[in-house]
């Protein structure tokens, strides 16, 4: 199950950051998708060091934490997805659609000529899109 | 890592035994340790104390009946107590001594053969020879060698008292093979001898024994593993039998745990000793052996690996404790195991399978957690895993340095990068580290009977057992150990942990993974770490350590904007600088955080959350409007809230006020924002110029602002704000009067609102104004001071850009806020001052040229003006003239600035020693006094001309209206004038014959090709000069003067120039365009072709005009124009044709004329000459002739003339041609002129100077 | 992906958004209508090169290397992709000296093809007589305003991909418009009508 998403821009601020836990550990999640920044930025940089995702959008595992697993997706746009579970064994092509089906929600949203582009998003339609996003992980949906 | 023992963690040393002959031990066994691989030696003064290698009675009875896995000190065991191989000493006379010594050494023998034969130890027998006798070696000797090589047998044969039977018997009883029968010399009579011996006897033993410890340890191996290979099977199916016959008899459980139990230690034993000695043996050993050690070590490896999976399967199975110790023992072994293998791996290099290794490691345990009650050890076992594996990593990161290129993981379960590093491991085990410390918490407050804990704890040690404890029964003298019951067990253990302070552990582990995440320039976990830190330390109430933590962390989520994550460490900041003291953090802090862009929406926390969140609370929008209260309320001067717990002896004390400074990149930016934009980019001086003052603030509540200081860079511009509903604060800064004071309707800042203020700013000073800095005042004592920002370059608040909000311009008009500045130009002040050139007409050529210039002061004083002349060429090209280089020559400037005179003539430079002066050919800088208004200063420039150029003069004023004051900025004046220079005087020349006598000059005739244009002179003839000066200027001159200077003296003698008639006494005034010509006779002395008549010296001056006489009395100087007169060729005439003949004739009247023809020559001269006829005479003689001259005589021709018509006649044209020199020589026209009277006329001589003789008629 | 929209309406956006700014919000004040236009023109680029990234993603989702890896790709991607979903065609012509000038030319820019200049006035370099130059200038003036939200819409892609740059427009040879994306290093566009 995802606990939380996240989008981050440019200058790795948090454009978007929602959680899906009843928990109360908001500030941890915070924490760790902020962390899973430096992963990407490794990979980013020195790319030779990530053998399978080569200059891929899809970043695969950032980081397993003690608890949790962040998987990370860049676009060509340097925005940063990013998106913390709790499974243990998670499916790539699962991760992937997700993020594919994610993207397309991020650019609907970006394209909304009332978004100021490099602000964060507030628009609930995207928020929705993203829950049932959320949801249908997992199950294997076609995007 | 460390509290592992010693023995686990290096690599064991094989052990050796020696008995009998103590004396020898320690020379023995040193030798043996610095062996390579180091031998230890267990030394047994004699052989009463071999029961120590003897199967205790304990372990008999372990053996029976297993307490336990894995024993704690079998490691150990095998290193200090039971040895590879015994040395059994005897000393030779021992062994060849009477019958009861040698039963003696049998008896010893025997006993120590039945304790070795248990541990089927090997065995060695050293003879030692206490004496040596010396004396020659004989043939026999060689029988005795026991296969020992040539030393040895030497030794045998020193040896000579122990017969060969006794030893061979010896060998027998021992049962050792020959070569370990060692014959060993105590002490022998050479030194040289002795150390060989002692060397070889030495390499011998240590050879032995590495050999026999190398073969026991394998035989253990191999009978161990054979003993694993035929059993383990049987344990499993025994394992899962027992799976569902869980009721059976606890008999029937002590075999399986017999079994299982034996198969641990054993394989350890095999494993552990025989690998690390391999792998201590590799440390020296060079590349030969590594195949062989690596196939060893892979074998290692595998053991430990299936005595883990062994001991993971034994989880679910084994009931042979109660549960919680179980777990706790298997997990303890489990744990040894685990740091044997990944120790293997890691030295091996091999990095990847030892993470992969602990990460199935940790995914097997992690879940074990075991009773909820002593669940904290399980995360004390987990924390002590990451940190054992993390201290690993760390030794052996030498090895990781290739992982930069390796790829990472399987691509179904990749490894990510921090997995590598060791500050994951160091983090996570602080982690659990933490989770241990709560549950222990939970544990501790759950357990009501904390007393009791304590009293029945102290009797508990630690088993023989690894992992096992049991409590220490005293039955009167006899101590049994009994296992303990669960209930006991958690009471110790809560015990136990009580008794250890975990957070100083959590904060070195923190500190640790914070350095190493650092180190790979991991900033963002590596300030997540920090802010767990941090936490540590704030709950250990370190507020120092803590704040200066929190900091850190705090400035990277301001950096990228984590308002969250920023909310949180901000509040822990607030409340560290709280129970610090220290108000000015407090409030910065708390305005930050009330100035956040959180909007309500963003913290829908319910309340029971508090826990997780830090003193901050939830961030939402009502929280901030808490803080910002209540540090309003602490600015007003009420202390805080005593809400919050703390001593919060927080509040300004009037006497030292408290001042925020709020500069570009500071956080408080979004507190206050200043803005401050001029409407225009220059302004006159004393012109006021509009400026608009934008304040902006994100605090949740409106802010009202009591007093605006606004500061310029020119602080007579600085004025103040008021607000209007306020009273006007007597504290505020009434330092300075005279300040302006402004007063505004209302001075309150809405959040994310503009607040707008225009007003004008009057600068009477050039040069630059710059609003520097906004000091706003709330209440009496809390001020902050906010760097005033210009609109056209202000960056926006780096939080509040990533919200979605409308970004507003400070500024009305949208091109101001483009383009507005904050600082702005001031002019200079136009000046006041008239600056007058008065030149009149243009420069001659040589005078000294006067500019007179005036500064009349209309509007201003002039203080310490200063006046720069300069003068350039007026058609751009300089006006040094290129052909001179000499720097000094008059000449280097065509025109030149020959100095300043004052305003009544005296020279400038006469002035005070203050004036500035300075004066070059092209420049002059000049100071002008002090000038008061209406008044005016004057002096003249004075140039001179040397060519005639045309000059542009420029003279600029420069000066400070005000009195004073050095920071003055100067008013400056600027004028030009354009003077054309003219030459005054052109004088010309000319040579003239004298008259009616014509010399012969052969230049004339032949010209010469170079002296073509060099006028030519008779010599010792005088012939006439006349120069002649022409005024092309258009002033009137005055010829004072006249002359021709023969420079050089040698002319004096070469000719004599007489000046015919005098100067003229009065000045003639040369008016311009007229001629003045004076006439000259000069007389060649010498014959020379170049001859320097000299240079004609004109002195003269302006005619004084008029406005020269008004404007100055002096008369212009006199100048002197001079020029030098060409050289002459000066040559012998070889002969001379003179006329004598009456200046005048009456008409009909018959007159004589002679043409003298001198020879001046040593030769006969043949001339011919021929008279043409002319209308007007009738002439008697030759028309033509060819005479001779004679040499130094003259040939006079005489005519006789009868003129026919009158007036002004041309005589008969007479022409004479020279035979030698073949020349013709033709007298001038004008000297064959006669006037004919048509009358005898009267004459009246009046004066007889006069030259001319003008004819007056009579009748 | 997403719906369309008649082409001439978008054009008279543009001229309708570039004559409101020059002749009603900033009168006689072109720099700053200039400027404004190029920003909203940035803000457009910025969206758009979103979601067309995001299309080319979708379309070569098979390739192995979705993502830009450089400068070239990107500006690769701007000229071939960007400028066919822009302007339904690909640059013409892709020049750069490898020290970050990069040339692009499109010989047919659809957004001027429906504005009227005559070449006569254009090609006469406008020194020669007043009269001309000033009516010369009049027309480059107001076709430049209608460049300037080009050149931010192909600012703001570029920059939305990594590449900051500052783009300016000049008609210097017109019918041959030219603008120019100076970047770090810099691009020229000329377009060709």
């Amino acid at each position: 199950m995802i606990v939380c998403v996240a989008v981050v821009g440019h200058q790795n601020n948090p454009l978007y950051l929602q959680s899906f836990t009843e928990a109360d550990d908001e500030l941890k999640l915070h924490h760790i998708v902020q962390c899973s920044l430096d992963v990407i930025d490794e990979r980013v940089n020195n790319p030779k060091k990530t053998g399978p995702t080569l200059n891929e959008t899809f970043l695969g595992l950032l980081y397993p934490t003690e608890n949790y697993k962040v998987y990370g997706y860049l676009t060509n746009t340097k925005v940063k997805f990013i998106f913390v579970t709790t499974d243990l064994d998670v499916r790539d092509a699962d991760v992937r659609n997700f993020f594919r089906r994610f993207h397309s929600a991020y650019v609907d949203a970006v394209s909304n000529p009332f978004h100021v582009p490099g602000k964060k998003i507030t628009s609930r339609t995207f928020a929705e899109r993203v829950s049932t996003i959320v949801k249908s992980f997992g199950m294997s949906a076609a995007a | 890592m460390e509290d592992y023992a010693e023995e686990l963690r290096t690599p064991p040393v094989s052990l050796v035994s020696l008995v009998g002959c103590p004396e020898l031990h320690a020379t023995i066994s040193s030798y043996l340790h610095s062996e390579q691989p180091p031998i230890n030696t267990l030394a047994l003064p004699d052989f009463s104390k071999i029961s120590v290698m003897a199967r205790t009675q304990k372990e008999t009875l372990d053996s029976g009946h297993p307490g336990g896995i894995l024993k704690r000190d079998w490691i150990l065991k095998h290193r200090t107590r039971v040895p590879a191989v015994v040395a059994a000493l005897f000393t030779s006379d021992h062994v060849s001594g009477d019958p009861a010594q040698w039963l003696q050494v049998c008896t010893d023998l025997e006993n120590l053969k039945a304790v070795v034969r248990g541990r089927n130890i090997k065995l060695v027998v050293v003879v030692v020879h206490s004496t040596v006798k010396e004396h020659s070696c004989d043939a026999p000797a060689s029988r005795k060698e026991v296969s020992l090589d040539t030393i040895e047998e030497k030794l045998v044969f020193n040896a000579d008292e122990v017969s060969e039977d006794r030893m061979i018997a010896l060998r027998k009883r021992a049962e050792v093979d020959s070569k370990y029968l060692v014959i060993f010399v105590q002490n022998d009579s050479s030194e040289l001898k002795q150390s060989l011996n002692r060397q070889a006897i030495f390499f011998k033993l240590g050879s032995i024994f590495a050999e026999l410890s190398n073969t026991y340890y394998r035989d253990e191996g191999r009978r161990i593993k054979t003993r694993i290979e035929r059993k383990s099977f049987k344990s499993i199916e025994l394992n899962i039998r027992y799976c569902f016959k869980a009721r059976a008899s606890t008999l029937f459980f002590s075999i399986k745990k017999c079994l299982i139990g034996c198969i641990m230690p054993s394989k350890l034993q095999t494993i552990v000793s025989f690998t690390d000695w391999k792998r201590n043996a590799e440390e020296i050993s060079r590349v030969a052996v590594y195949a062989e050690f690596h196939r060893d070590w892979v074998e290692a490896l595998r053991f430990y690996e299936d005595a883990y999976h062994v001991l993971r399967e034994m989880i679910g199975t084994s009931t042979r404790l109660p549960a919680i110790q179980r777990l706790v023992e298997i997990k303890t072994v489990a744990e040894q195991l685990h740091f044997k293998v990944s120790t293997l791996l890691l030295h091996g290099g091999k990095v990847i399978e030892a993470i992969t290794w602990f990460r199935q490691h940790n995914a097997s345990y992690r879940k074990l957690m075991g009773a909820p009650e002593v669940v904290f050890l399980h995360w004390e076992w987990m924390s002590r895993q990451f940190l054992v594996f993390a201290e690993l990593l760390d030794t052996s990161s030498t090895t990781i340095l290739n992982t930069s290129t390796l790829i990472l993981g399987t691509p179904e379960r990749p490894l990510t990068e921090w997995e590598l590093h060791s500050a994951y491991y160091y983090h996570l085990a602080a982690h659990y580290l933490r989770e241990k410390r709560s549950c222990l918490e939970l544990a501790l407050s759950a357990s009501e009977t904390a007393n009791e804990i304590d009293s029945n704890s102290e009797s508990v040690i630690p088993s023989i057992y690894v992992g096992q404890s049991t409590r220490l029964l005293q039955q009167g003298d006899a101590f049994a150990m009994q296992h303990l019951t669960d209930a006991e067990y958690i009471l110790f253990a809560l015990a136990e942990g009580k008794r250890f302070q975990d957070s100083f552990e959590i904060i070195a582990l923190f500190k640790k993974s914070f350095e190493s995440y650092s180190d790979i320039k991991a900033q963002r976990m590596a300030s997540y770490c920090g802010y767990r830190l941090a936490r540590e330390y704030f709950s250990i109430s370190d507020f120092r350590k803590a704040k200066q933590h929190f900091d850190g962390v705090a400035s990277l989520y301001r950096h990228e904007g984590w308002v969250t994550l920023l909310w949180e460490v901000l509040g822990y900041l607030r409340e560290c600088s709280r129970r610090i003291g220290s108000v000015k953090d407090f409030i910065e802090y708390s305005l930050e955080m009330a100035a956040l862009p959180i909007s309500s929406s963003a913290g829908v926390q319910s309340p029971n959350h508090k826990g997780e969140y830090g003193p901050a609370g939830p961030a939402s929008l009502p929280q901030r409007e808490i803080i910002h209260k209540e540090v309003f309320e602490l600015i007003k001067g009420e202390s805080v809230s005593a809400s919050n717990e703390g001593a919060s002896n927080l509040d300004i004390t009037g006497d030292q006020p408290l001042h925020l400074e709020i500069d570009l990149v500071s956080p408080l930016r979004v507190v206050l924002l200043a803005s401050v934009a001029f409407h225009d980019q220059v302004v006159k001086p004393g012109v006021p110029t509009l400026l608009t003052l934008s304040l902006l603030s994100q605090l949740p509540l409106p802010v009202e602002i009591d007093l605006l200081e606004i500061q310029f860079n020119q602080p007579e511009c600085n004025f103040t704000i008021t607000n209007a509903q306020k009273p006007p604060l007597v504290a505020s800064s009434n330092g300075e009067e005279g300040l302006r004071v402004e007063n505004a309707p209302v001075l309150a800042l809405h959040m994310d609102k503009w607040l707008r203020l225009t007003y004008d700013v009057k600068s009477e000073q050039s040069g630059k104004l710059e609003c520097i800095s906004v000091i706003a005042r709330m209440g009496s004592r809390f001020a902050i001071c906010c760097r005033a920002e210009s609109p056209a370059s202000m960056d926006d608040l780096r939080l509040w850009k990533f919200e979605d909000r409308v970004e507003t311009f400070p500024t009305k008009d949208p091109s101001l806020a483009f383009s507005g500045q904050k600082a702005i130009q001031v002019e200079d002040p136009d000046p006041q001052v008239d600056l007058i050139l008065g030149a009149t007409g243009p420069a001659l050529v040589g005078e000294s040229f006067l500019v007179p210039v005036r500064v009349v002061s209309k509007g201003h004083t002039i203080h310490s003006g200063e006046l720069k002349i300069n003068i350039v060429d007026a058609k751009g090209g300089g006006l040094v003239s290129p052909r001179e280089i000499e720097p000094f020559s008059i000449d280097s400037h065509h025109v030149e600035l020959l100095g300043i005179l004052g305003p009544d003539g005296e020279d400038e430079s006469q002035t005070g020693p203050e004036n500035i002066r300075k004066i070059q050919q092209s420049f002059g800088l000049l100071s002008v006094p002090f000038v008061n208004i209406g008044e005016s200063w004057s002096c003249k420039l004075e140039f001179k001309w040397h060519r005639p150029k045309p000059v542009m003069l420029y003279v600029s004023l420069g000066y400070s209206p005000h009195s004073n004051e050095a920071t003055a900025q100067k008013a400056h004046v600027h004028k030009s004038l354009q003077i054309k220079g003219k030459t005054a005087v052109v004088i010309g020349h000319r040579f003239m014959l004298p008259f009616r006598r014509d010399p012969l000059l052969l230049s004339k005739i032949k010209p010469a090709p170079d002296s073509d244009q060099v006028a030519s002179l008779a010599l010792k003839e005088t012939s006439i000069l006349i120069i002649s000066a022409k005024n092309c200027s258009e002033v009137p001159l005055q010829l004072l003067s006249m002359s021709i200077e023969v420079d050089e003296d040698e002319n004096r003698r070469s000719c004599t120039v007489q000046h015919g008639g005098e100067n003229p006494i009065d000045p003639a005034l040369l008016v311009p365009g007229e001629e003045f010509k004076r006439v000259f006779s000069i007389i060649p002395e010498v014959n020379t072709p170049k001859l320097g008549v000299g240079t004609v010296c004109l002195r003269w001056r302006r005619n004084p005009g008029f406005e020269e006489k008004s404007c100055s009395g002096t008369i212009a100087a006199e100048v002197v124009t001079s020029h030098k007169l060409p050289d002459i060729n000066v040559e012998m005439a070889p002969l001379i044709v003179s006329l004598k003949c009456l200046p005048h004739a009456i008409l009909g009247v018959p007159f004589t004329c002679y043409i003298r023809i001198e020879n001046q020559t040593q030769l006969l001269q043949e001339v011919k000459y021929s008279l043409a006829d002319s209308q007007s005479f009738v002439l008697s003689g030759f028309h033509n002739d060819t005479i001779f001259v004679l040499p130094k005589s003259e040939h006079i021709l005489g005519y006789k003339l009868v003129p026919l018509a009158s007036g002004s006649q041309q005589l008969p044209r007479f022409t004479l041609t020279s035979v030698r020199y073949s020349a013709e020589l033709q007298p001038a026209l004008a000297a064959y002129t006669v006037f004919v009277f048509p009358s005898k006329p009267h004459f009246t001589v009046e004066d007889v100077g006069e030259k001319k003789t003008e004819p007056s008629a009579t009748e | 992906m997403g719906r369309e929209v008649s082409e001439s309406c978008v054009d008279s956006v543009i001229i309708e958004m570039v004559s409101a700014y020059c002749n009603r919000f900033y009168v006689n004040k072109p720099d700053l209508a200039a400027r404004r236009i190029e920003a909203i023109g940035y803000q457009v680029g910025l969206q758009l090169s979103e979601s067309y990234t995001r299309i080319l993603l979708v379309a070569r989702y098979t390739m192995e290397r979705p993502r830009f890896s450089d400068h070239l790709e990107a500006i690769k991607f701007i000229c071939k992709d960007f400028w066919s979903e822009l302007f339904k065609k690909q640059i013409d012509n892709l020049k750069t000296n490898h020290r970050g000038t990069f040339v692009l030319q499109d010989n047919r820019f659809r957004w001027l093809t429906r504005m009227s200049s005559d070449p006569s006035t254009a090609n006469t370099d406008s020194s020669q007589d007043p009269s001309v130059a000033t009516a010369e200038n009049k027309s480059t003036q107001a076709t430049s305003m209608h460049l300037y939200f080009p050149c931010g819409i192909i600012r703001g892609a570029l920059s939305n991909l990594g590449i900051p740059c500052a783009v300016s427009a000049d008609i210097s040879n017109l019918p041959a418009c030219e603008l120019q994306l100076s970047v770090c290093f810099s691009i020229t566009c000329m377009i060709t009508r």
